[in-house]
Parts: structure tokens; sequence; C-alpha cells
């Protein structure tokens, strides 16, 4: 068996399910802790907290956003370009249609590609030396966090890459990459994808009974 | 009425001396871990798992800290104060705790004797870094679990500690019992006050605290004028009276339930339908919302704080106040416990309304107003003063950058953080409460000297 082989067929199947079933694992392991029973009478109601904090945490607040602009528009751009990315680059598209679903949906044409992936480069790279310069994360971060940044910077790089030149091998080591990063997932921060709708639901809820908008 | 500066003096001094009230813990050394490890446990639930996954090492929360802001320290960091939590969660509560127990390191003693200062002398749980975050993780109510294990592991600071243990042993706060309650409340009768003290059946029960009976004594003369005013059917309490609640300032479940319970054990004697808390920010949340919890069960009287009882009434029409007049140029403070993490934020605004003051609101207000400096016990640690001037000094700049003359407020730590400020700077504004200015200012008020 190539290398080739190896990574398109036993280590793809392993790495999706390392995936799948960490993250399943870890998501239904956090939420089935049970919670402590609140007897105080709401003033408000928490659902409706809920859903509101999920969408207010798209928008940072007035007071802060002179200090954390920076980060927000960097985390925006890193954000909505990987997404873009991961979902309509025409290789992916094929991918999920051939390997994953079964079907596929429009690409967004090279150019797009393009300005979308230079726009998520320069978001990643300042969010990486953010989290190298400011004090502050230097003293927060861990070794993971590090590790999950250099796993996607490589990943897009080497996808970048292998659209642009067409060339087999880099197209192999691009897979390989991903790979990695699908089996780093479920151990590392990046199952933030999945916890924040919970996350932030859970304080919108606190909040919201006792009435305020957070 | 002013405060009597040689009265507020003597309160810092009481202050300062109480180190030397404190008792050693009764924790052996050994046990503390163990006895931390039981509190994490008992209180991490799913939402709190959920929290402690999600964080991103963003740093945001500390864009929000008042302590960060004015001293660029990254270990005040918000999240950082949480470390201790997080180890505990990871290795023995986390989904995945077999595989972080290869890297992460047990807790030991010596780790929480260094989270000491993170979580008690260097945070009011003020809640601001949680509107930060983007992931929504409410960074206070963990640091107050936090505090609830060291607490229980015999590690709360020592001026916090004499309070706890004189409330938890006594039921006094700085010696303020049934006795000092009689004496102001006599003292407002020798004035002419119609004072109602334990009457055997009541609609509403008031509660004051020490710092209203020491020192703003004003604040419960008010209170008494305002309730006199309404003609309802009210009373203070000898066997509950004391809102401040320091096993919930000190992380200490054992005080809070017991400070807690005397307080609803009564109204359930007298058949109260509302209990009123007094111009003390955390009493609040200690009744409002904790009070239930605490209990067992729903209550059956409304918890209201005084300033929101003032909005309401108003609002009904019930109370008719005199109009000061727009050349009285205020902002109002809103008290944390009371507005960020109580939702109080539009009685008091109308309150200041049917005055018909200049009310000029700071930078950040309301749910994003800074802290005093003072909040969850911070105004009696003995290590905490350069954090609280810190504070105040950012509260200053904000006071500053409105027309107002006179800060409003509606609890009596936040006055005397604000009043100690004031004084450490020969700043000239006015610090007022909420309760006096209604009180000073009733539309034909009841009979007084």
């Amino acid at each position: 068996m190539s290398f080739a082989e190896f990574v398109d067929g036993p280590f793809w199947y392993f790495s999706a399910i390392v995936f799948a079933v960490g993250s399943l694992w870890r998501l239904i392991g956090m939420l089935t802790m049970g919670r402590h029973s609140d007897y105080s009478v709401p003033r408000a109601s928490g659902t409706s907290g809920a859903v509101a904090t999920n969408i207010r945490r798209f928008f940072p607040r007035r007071e802060f956003w002179s200090r954390i602009k920076l980060q927000v528009v960097a985390g925006y751009l890193f954000h909505v370009g990987l997404f873009a990315l991961l979902f309509f680059a025409a290789p992916h598209v094929e991918f999920y249609r051939e390997k994953v679903l079964g079907f596929g949906w429009p690409a967004m044409p090279e150019w797009a590609f393009v300005v979308t992936s230079e726009l998520a480069f320069f978001g990643l790279l300042l969010l990486i030396l953010h989290r190298l310069i400011s004090p502050v994360t230097r003293r927060i971060s861990a070794r993971g966090d590090y590790i999950g940044s250099i796993l996607i910077f490589v990943v897009m790089l080497t996808g970048c890459l292998a659209l642009a030149r067409s060339y087999e091998p880099l197209r192999v080591l691009h897979f390989f990459l991903a790979e990695l990063l699908l089996i780093y997932f479920p151990f590392s921060t990046l199952i933030h994808t999945f916890t924040f709708p919970f996350s932030r639901g859970f304080s919108g809820a606190h909040y919201g009974r006792r009435g305020v908008s957070v | 009425m002013a405060v009597d500066m040689n009265v507020f003096r003597g309160f810092g001094e009481q202050i300062r001396n109480l180190p030397n009230r404190a008792r050693p813990t009764d924790c052996p050394d050994g046990e503390r871990v163990a006895r931390a490890k039981a509190v994490f446990a008992a209180k991490l639930d799913a939402t709190k798992a959920t929290h402690l996954e999600s964080c991103i090492h963003c740093g945001l929360c500390a864009e929000a800290c008042q302590f960060y802001l004015q001293t660029e320290d990254p270990e005040l960091t918000p999240i950082h104060k949480l470390d201790l939590l997080k180890r505990y969660y990871r290795r023995e509560k986390a989904p995945l705790r077999f595989f972080h127990r290869l890297f992460e390191a047990d807790i030991t003693e010596a780790d929480l004797e260094a989270t000491q200062y993170l979580v008690y002398e260097s945070c009011t749980e003020c809640g601001r870094c949680g509107l930060a975050c983007p992931m929504g993780i409410d960074i206070a109510s963990m640091v107050n679990v936090t505090r609830q294990g060291l607490a229980e592991a015999g590690l709360i600071p020592a001026g916090l500690r004499a309070v706890e243990q004189e409330q938890g042993e006594h039921g006094t706060v700085f010696g303020v019992g049934p006795e000092q309650l009689c004496t102001a409340v006599e003292e407002l009768r020798a004035r002419g006050y119609e004072v109602p003290v334990d009457k055997e059946r009541a609609d509403i029960l008031v509660l004051t605290s020490t710092i209203d009976v020491l020192l703003f004594n004003d604040a419960l003369e008010a209170t008494v004028k305002v309730m006199n005013h309404l003609g309802v059917d009210w009373t203070l309490h000898t066997c509950a009276f004391e809102g401040a609640n320091f096993g919930l300032l000190s992380g200490y479940e054992k005080v809070q339930k017991s400070a807690s319970e005397r307080i609803t054990h009564q109204a359930i004697a007298l058949g109260a339908k509302l209990v009123i808390v007094p111009e003390c920010g955390h009493a609040y949340p200690a009744m409002r919302w904790e009070g239930a919890n605490e209990h067992g069960g729903p209550l059956p009287f409304e918890v209201m704080a005084i300033s929101e009882f003032l909005g309401r009434e108003i609002q009904a029409g019930r109370l008719k106040v005199e109009p000061i007049g727009r050349d009285k140029h205020v902002t109002y403070h809103d008290p944390c416990k009371v507005g960020r993490h109580g939702g109080v934020f539009a009685e008091p605004r109308a309150v200041l309304a049917a005055l018909d003051v200049d009310l000029d609101e700071m930078p950040s207000n309301r749910a994003t107003n800074f802290c005093c400096g003072g909040g969850a016990g911070l105004f009696v640690m003995e290590g905490a003063e350069p954090m609280r001037n810190a504070a105040f000094d950012l509260k200053r700049e904000q006071v500053e950058a409105t027309r107002a003359q006179t800060v409003v407020t509606a609890c009596g730590s936040c006055r005397v953080n604000l009043l100690a400020g004031a004084v450490r700077t020969d700043w000239d504004r006015g610090i007022e409460s909420l309760v006096e200015l209604v009180g000073n200012n009733l539309k034909n008020p009841s009979p007084s000297p």
C-alpha cells in the first residue's frame, strides 16, 4: 500500500472515526453532568435569554470595541474564510460528493477561492501573532493552542498549494495533515466549534431569567 | 444627612483590625486539597463543564476587567483565575479525563494558596469579564465556586474570615446584633419616627445592614420614612434584620445558608408577602436568587432590593416625590450584584426621573458598569487595598466623563469604597444613596422631626 493509498483509505477512515466519536464523547459527557435546580422565581424567560445571547455574542459590545477590534476583525476574517473554504472550495465540494455525502452543491469560483483564502490566512496570522505577542494570551495559552494554530495553518497552506499547482503529492500531504487535524480536534480547544452555542446559551439563560441581557 | 466622617474613619479602623480578630481555621494541613476537591465535585455541573470546555484562550476577558485595565498585569486575566478549577475538572470530571491525566499534574496545597489572591483580593466577581467572552463563559460564577473550595479548605483571607466567623457563630456583623439595632431604632423614635419592630404579623419584612446601622443611618432613616409614607404593614425584626451575608462573600456555604434561612424562616413566621433588601449589593442575590436554593424550594414571598421597590412604587403611582430639579447633576452607579447580576436597571432610573434630576450616564453603565472595587468582600480584605484604589481611579475617570457632581448608588459597600476613594484623592464629587434622596424628597411626608 502506497502512502497515498494509506492516506486516502484506512487513515481517512480512522481520523474520521476519532473525530466523530471523540467529539461526541466530549459533548455528550459535558452536557449530561446534570444541572443544579434553581428555585428562584425568574424575572424573564431563560430560553429567550439563551437564544438572544447566542446571537448577541456575534457582535462585541461598544464599550469593549476599542480594545478588542484587532482580535474581532482577525477572528471574523479567519472563521468566515475557513468556513467558506471548507464548504465551498471546489475540491472540497467534490470530496463531500464523492466520499462523504453522495451529493454536492455549487462551489465558489477560483477568484473567490483566492480572495477567501488570502483573507483567512491574514486573519489566522494576525491571531497567531497576537497570541505570541500579547502578554495576556502568552500567559493563558497552552501548548495545545499553538499546535492547533500551526496544524490549521499548514492544512490551509498545503490546500492552497495543491489547488494552485495541481500536484498529486501536495494533495496527499494536504489530506494527511487534514486527517491529523481531525484526530487532534476532539482533544483540543478546537472543540469550541461545537460547544459555543451551548456555552453562550447557558449564560444567556442564567442571566436572561434574571432580566439581564448578556 | 452627611456621613459623620469620624464614624467613617472609625469604621475604617475596625476594618483594618479585622485580621487580628480572625481565628485560625479549623482545617488541618493535609486535608485542604481533599476538602476543596469535594466542593468542586459538588458544584461542577453541565453548565460549568460546558464553560470550562469552551475557553479558546483569547484573553478578551482581560479587556473587560477593571483590575487588568488598571494594572495591565496578565496574572489578573479573569480566565487565568480559573486555572485551579480547570485543572481539577480536567483530571477528575472531564469526559476526556483519562487523557488529561497524562499531562495535568494534580492540584496541591501550594496551588490552593497561590489561587487565594486571584479569587479573593483581586476579583470582585463583578461579572463584567463574562460580557466580553465570545464563548459566553460566566467566569464570575466559577470564581465563586473556587472561593467555595478555598473556604472549605480554610483559606479565606483573614479580614473576611473574621467577619464570616462572627456571623456564623453569633449571627452578628461588626458586633451589630439586636441590641445595636434597637439602639438605632430608639434614636429614630426619639426623633419622632414610628418604627415597627418585632411585630407578630406583617406584610413586609424590611432588612437593614450593619453598614446602615453603624455608618449610613441616613439610609435606614430614609427607608423608615418611605415605608411610613406608603402606609404599608411593615416591620423590622430583631431575629432577622441583617441583609449582609458574609457566607456568600467568603464562599463558606454553611454560613451563607444559615444567614439566608434565618431571614426566610422569619418572613414565613410573619406571613410576609415581601422581603425588602437594603442598599447592600450582595444581600440582593443572597436572598433574591440564592435564598430559594438555600431553602431547597420556592420562597412563599417576593424579594426586592430597596431600589427596585422604590422604582416600582413610583411607577405604580403610590410613592410620590417632590422634584429636586435639573440643576442637580447626577450619575448612577449600578451596584454589580443588583444590576449586572440582578437585572435592576430600570427601577432606580425611574426614581431619578421622578426626582427630575439631571441624570448623565457614565460611558460604561447598566450591564457594563464598572464595579466600585469593593464588592465581593474586597472592602474588608487587607490585601485588596491596591485593587480597590485602582478600581476607584477608573470609576473616577468614568464619573468625570459626565457632568455629574454627585454619584448616586444603592449599595452600602459601594458607598464605602467610593467614599474612601474620594477621601484618599480629595475628590470633590458627592456620593449619595438613592433611598436617602427619596426619603428627603417625599411629597407630603409623614410626620418627622
